[in-house]
Order: C-alpha cells, then sequence, then structure tokens
C-alpha cells in the first residue's frame, strides 16, 4: 500500500516535470506569464489601499490583513492551478473521452489525468503570495503555516472542482457549473470573512467554503487557534475523499469515445 | 490456456434524441427523449494463449465497446469479462500491469519527449526498475529499429514511426496479452509491412497473445490464424483463417487474354466482371461450374494467357457483412 502510493507520487511528479519541460519549451512565454502574473496581481491591490485610506477596518482587517488574505488566495489559486491544471478542464476531457489511456494504466486515474498539464502564470500567483508575505512580516512559523495553507486552500479549490467536473458523467456538460463554483471561490477569497453576516456567512462556510479555505487560515495565522487548525486539515480530508468517491462513482458510467486525439 | 474469455457480453449506451431545429433543441430541454443502443449485444467467446486472434466489422458493429470492455476502459452493463483470469473491472490496476494496449487512433506518447524519454516515463509507470527499463530499451531498439529515431522529439516523427514507438511503449513492461486497434491506420503498404513483421515476430519470440482490430484485410490475411466478425454488436463469425478462405472461397477469378473472342453471356456459373474484347475477367462459382469446365468453354487453344486466383479476403469479409446487414 505504502509502496504504491509512494510510486503513484512518482509518476505524478514526474508528470508535473514533463508538463513543465514542455512549457519551457517557449522559454520567453514561460517567464512572461509569470511576472505579468505578479504584475496583475499587483495592481488589484490599489483599490484596497484606497478603501484604507478612508476606513481603518474593513471586516475586522487591516490593510496588512487583507495583504496576507490576498497572498493566501493568490497562493492557493496557483497552488492549484500549477500542479493541477487539468482538473479545471476535466468535464471536456472525460465529454471527449480522452480518458481511455489513463484507464489501461496501473496507476490512479484521476491523479494522473489532472497532473498532465501545468499553468505557468500559476507560478507567478505562487510567487506573489509569498511576496505579500514578506511584506506583511515575514517569521519562520508564519512561513510554515503560509505554506500549509496554500497546500491546503488549493487542495480544497481542486477538489471542489473535480466534484463539479465530475457532473459531467451523469449530466454531460458540467463545465459551466464547474466554472461557476471556481469564480465563487476566487473572488470571495479575496474579501475579509468579517464582512459577511448571517446566511452569506453560512454559504461561505459550507456550499463554497471560502471560509474553511481562507478566511479560517488567515485567523490561525493572525492568532494561532488549534480548533480552526484541525478543522482546515480535517475538511481537506473530507473533501478531497469527496472529490476522489464522486470521480469514480461516475467512471462507472463513462462512455469513451472514438475521436481521433493525440496527447499534447 | 484460455487468455481471453467473454462471457455472454453487453454493453448498451443511452443516447439523447433530438427533433431537428430550434423546436427541436426547445422540445429536448422540457421534455428530453432518450434512445438505447446495443453496443455489444451477447457476445461470447475465448481467445487462448499465443493466439494472434482478428476481431474485425464493419463501423458500429462493437469492436472498439468489446477491446474496451476487455482492458477496463469500459463497464459492461451485462455479462462477464476475463483476461489472464483477471475481472478488468473489479482488478483493473492488477490487469494493466500485464497487458499492453496501443489505440491506432490514440495517442498515448508526450509529443515534447523524445521516444527514449517517453519509454522511460512508461516504465515508472509500470513500476520498472531504471536498469530493466534501460536493458529493454535497448532490446527494442534492435527489434524495432529505432535508432534512428530515439532522440528526436515524437512530434517531429513520421507516422509509422510514433506507431511504432506506440507499440515499444505498450511492450515495456512485458504485456502477456497485446491489445492493438486500428494499428496501421493512415500508414502507407511499406510501414504497414514493417509494423506487421514486428507484431508477428513479438508473438513468436515473447508468445504474446496479440488481439487485433482492423479494417485492413491484410493485416488480417498476414497476422492471423483465427478470425471473430462481429456486426451490429453480434459475433457473426468465428473461426480459422483457413475455415474462412475454405468455406468462402467457392468462387475464383479466372482472367484471360485470348487470339478471339468467345460469348460466355448467360452460362451456368459464370459472372462476367470485365469484358474488352480480347482480354476478359470472369468470376466462376465451383459450386456451379468447375474452372477446367470454364475454361473449356474458352478453349483452351483460343488462350494466351491466362490468371487464375482466388475472390480477395476484403470481398469474402465484405460479403458476410452484407448477408447479416441484410437479415
Amino acid at each position: 500500500m505504502l509502496m504504491e502510493v509512494k510510486n503513484q507520487i512518482k509518476i505524478s511528479l514526474l508528470s508535473i516535470k514533463y508538463a513543465i519541460m514542455r512549457e519551457m519549451l517557449n522559454k520567453i512565454s514561460f517567464i512572461t506569464n509569470i511576472v505579468f502574473m505578479i504584475i496583475n496581481n499587483s495592481t488589484f491591490i490599489i483599490q484596497w489601499v484606497v478603501l484604507f485610506s478612508i476606513k481603518n477596518d474593513i471586516g475586522g482587517y487591516s490593510l496588512n490583513e487583507v495583504l496576507l488574505l490576498w497572498g493566501l488566495a493568490s497562493s492557493s489559486f496557483g497552488v492549484s492551478r500549477f500542479f493541477f491544471k487539468k482538473a479545471f478542464d476535466l468535464s471536456t476531457t472525460i465529454n471527449n473521452g480522452k480518458l481511455d489511456s489513463y484507464l489501461v494504466q496501473p496507476k490512479n486515474v484521476l491523479l494522473s489525468v489532472i497532473t498532465t498539464d501545468v499553468e505557468p502564470s500559476a507560478l507567478g500567483d505562487m510567487l506573489y503570495g509569498y511576496i505579500v508575505l514578506l511584506i506583511y512580516g515575514i517569521t519562520f512559523k508564519l512561513f510554515l503555516l503560509f505554506t500549509l495553507f496554500s497546500i491546503c486552500s488549493g487542495l480544497i479549490i481542486t477538489a471542489i472542482t473535480i466534484i463539479f467536473n465530475s457532473l459531467s458523467f451523469w449530466f454531460g456538460k458540467s463545465d459551466l457549473l464547474a466554472e461557476k463554483m471556481d469564480g465563487f471561490m476566487t473572488s470571495f477569497a479575496t474579501y475579509p470573512g468579517g464582512i459577511f453576516k448571517g446566511v452569506t456567512k453560512w454559504i461561505l462556510l459550507t456550499i463554497i467554503p471560502v471560509g474553511i479555505a481562507n478566511y479560517m487560515p488567515v485567523d490561525v495565522m493572525r492568532n494561532f487557534n488549534l480548533s480552526y487548525l484541525l478543522i482546515i486539515l480535517g475538511f481537506t480530508i473530507f473533501i478531497v475523499t469527496t472529490a476522489f468517491i464522486v470521480f469514480y462513482k461516475g467512471l462507472k458510467r463513462y462512455s469513451s469515445s472514438n475521436l481521433m486525439i493525440a496527447k499534447i | 490456456m484460455t487468455i481471453i474469455k467473454a462471457d455472454h457480453l453487453y454493453k448498451t449506451f443511452r443516447i439523447k434524441e433530438k427533433e431537428k431545429g430550434f423546436k427541436g433543441s426547445l422540445k429536448a430541454i422540457f421534455k428530453p427523449k432518450y434512445k438505447t443502443i446495443k453496443a455489444v449485444n451477447n457476445i461470447s467467446f475465448e481467445v487462448e494463449k499465443g493466439e494472434i486472434i482478428a476481431f474485425i466489422g464493419p463501423n458500429g458493429a462493437g469492436k472498439s465497446t468489446t477491446i474496451k470492455m476487455l482492458t477496463g476502459i469500459l463497464y459492461p452493463s451485462k455479462g462477464e469479462v476475463s483476461v489472464l483470469d483477471i475481472n478488468p473491472i473489479k482488478n483493473r490496476k492488477k490487469l494493466a500491469y500485464q497487458i499492453g494496449t496501443v489505440f491506432g487512433q490514440k495517442e498515448q506518447l508526450w509529443t515534447h519527449l523524445t521516444p527514449y524519454d517517453n519509454f522511460k516515463f512508461f516504465g515508472a509507470i509500470y513500476d520498472i526498475n531504471e536498469k530493466v527499463v534501460e536493458k529493454k530499451i535497448n532490446e527494442f531498439r534492435e527489434l524495432f529499429e529505432l535508432d534512428e529515431f530515439i532522440n528526436v522529439p515524437v512530434r517531429n516523427l513520421s507516422l509509422g514511426q510514433r506507431i511504432r514507438c506506440e507499440i515499444v511503449a505498450s511492450l515495456i513492461h512485458n504485456p502477456k496479452v497485446l491489445f492493438l486497434d486500428e494499428p496501421t491506420i493512415g500508414l502507407d503498404p511499406v510501414v504497414k509491412e514493417n509494423i506487421r513483421t514486428l507484431i508477428k515476430r513479438l508473438n513468436k519470440e515473447y508468445k504474446t497473445t496479440i488481439f487485433l482490430t482492423s479494417h485492413d484485410v491484410g493485416d488480417i490475411e498476414k497476422l492471423c490464424k483465427r478470425v471473430i466478425i462481429i456486426n451490429s454488436g453480434k459475433v457473426v463469425l468465428d473461426d480459422t483463417m483457413e475455415n474462412l478462405k475454405y468455406h468462402y472461397l467457392n468462387k475464383k477469378i479466372v482472367e484471360v487474354k485470348m487470339k478471339e473472342m468467345v460469348n460466355l453471356d448467360n452460362e451456368k456459373g459464370i459472372t462476367i466482371l470485365k469484358d474488352k474484347g480480347y482480354n476478359l475477367k470472369i468470376e466462376v462459382d465451383t459450386k456451379k461450374r468447375s474452372v477446367a469446365d470454364a475454361i473449356k468453354l474458352l478453349n483452351p487453344d483460343n488462350i494466351l494467357d491466362i490468371n487464375i486466383s482466388n475472390t480477395p479476403l476484403e470481398e469474402i469479409i465484405s460479403d458476410i457483412y452484407k448477408k447479416e446487414a441484410k437479415k
């Protein structure tokens, strides 16, 4: 079992390495994608600087803490898009019958599929997160927590997109639904959690779990809270497991296709 | 020893039906209609160890669907299937270590990598030690004559070279059964012949059981000793190639060049295929008239040149398809 997990991780990393090699074939595009993503993310902060010049406290967050929230949102977005890019395209993969070549390999189909491509600009998102962390005031403990939460939050985003994209096994096309869900996760992740109250707050802790993926981690980084940390870790395990279950349940309904397909 | 067993296998697909035009599209949203298609309809067969079997049929007959059920890609709707005594659905990963697959229409290789890097990657997929992979690559390098392009990115290779690499990638883990789904599609005759020779050698040297689907009669005729023909999801013929030819080759094609013209109209058992005066091409139904008798009609002294051949296998298979379609 342990050996199987080790081999699976080895293959997924090898797959990511080859995907990076493919992107690096176009050196200029690879570098500019990363640099421009960092610049693009920086521009969003300006609106917050303007807002905080009017008001000192928004939803219980100071400018510095909004920066931290942005950093985490950007970094976790980067983790999901860089390592698991194909998860966001899973619906098309299913509908076009492109799972065949993974199904005849003795490896986990879902992991093999989602790690076959990388998004270079997402590397810019990840780097941007750490630049923001430097501005916020980095400590070793904060660095470790930030990295852990970037991974957890990245996994939560990926798992949610897998669940919604996997609905394609039942309904044919679910890419739009998955895109919308992904959009909600990304846009809510950049607002201070404190501004949402009542039903909205409840929704953000359950249906669109941005509260667990972003607000709680920021709270832990501001004031360490063990129970919050356990909730985040527990939820990550739960949602990732659910994604695997939904995908594999759907896989039984996979109908393949005879399209002419090249792995590019 | 039975290697592949399909027992009363069924696969149905539910397909949405839509009436024509915009109105039809609107109707389909509120009141969708579905149609059930039986892609595979009660198929049973067995394949023995070391066999090269041709699994053929017209487009949409259910060949690829069957292959996909045998390799664990698709779940059967009903029936049992086992390959090397492994249930492909329950033990997909276990089976994957024992079989190789080549889909002529789908690429499994990374196109920006060289064949060498691809083979290493496939070695890792099958958890093979790097030294063993290296040894295996060297072995296939010679057998498949890969030296010329083993370090060239796959996207720069010709189709024939790519297919060769696809086959090598599928053999890196020493599979006991190789599933080839139209491996020679789109290849020129020379490359086709090379691929056939390689498949034959593979079967001879490694005793690999080969399960082949192809529309190319040359593949079937030159490689397979047994043929299963399916049509509309059903097995319509499961026999040896010898029997197929023996039972269906009751027609001979006679081409003659003559000194004087001969009229063969309305002669029993003779069909004129081509009549260009002194050059004649006829088909003799040997059940109704012997070839010798047909030659007598032409008068041997009148014949300058003669060629007698069997009906091409392509026509035989096409006839079987047509007969089944009429039923």
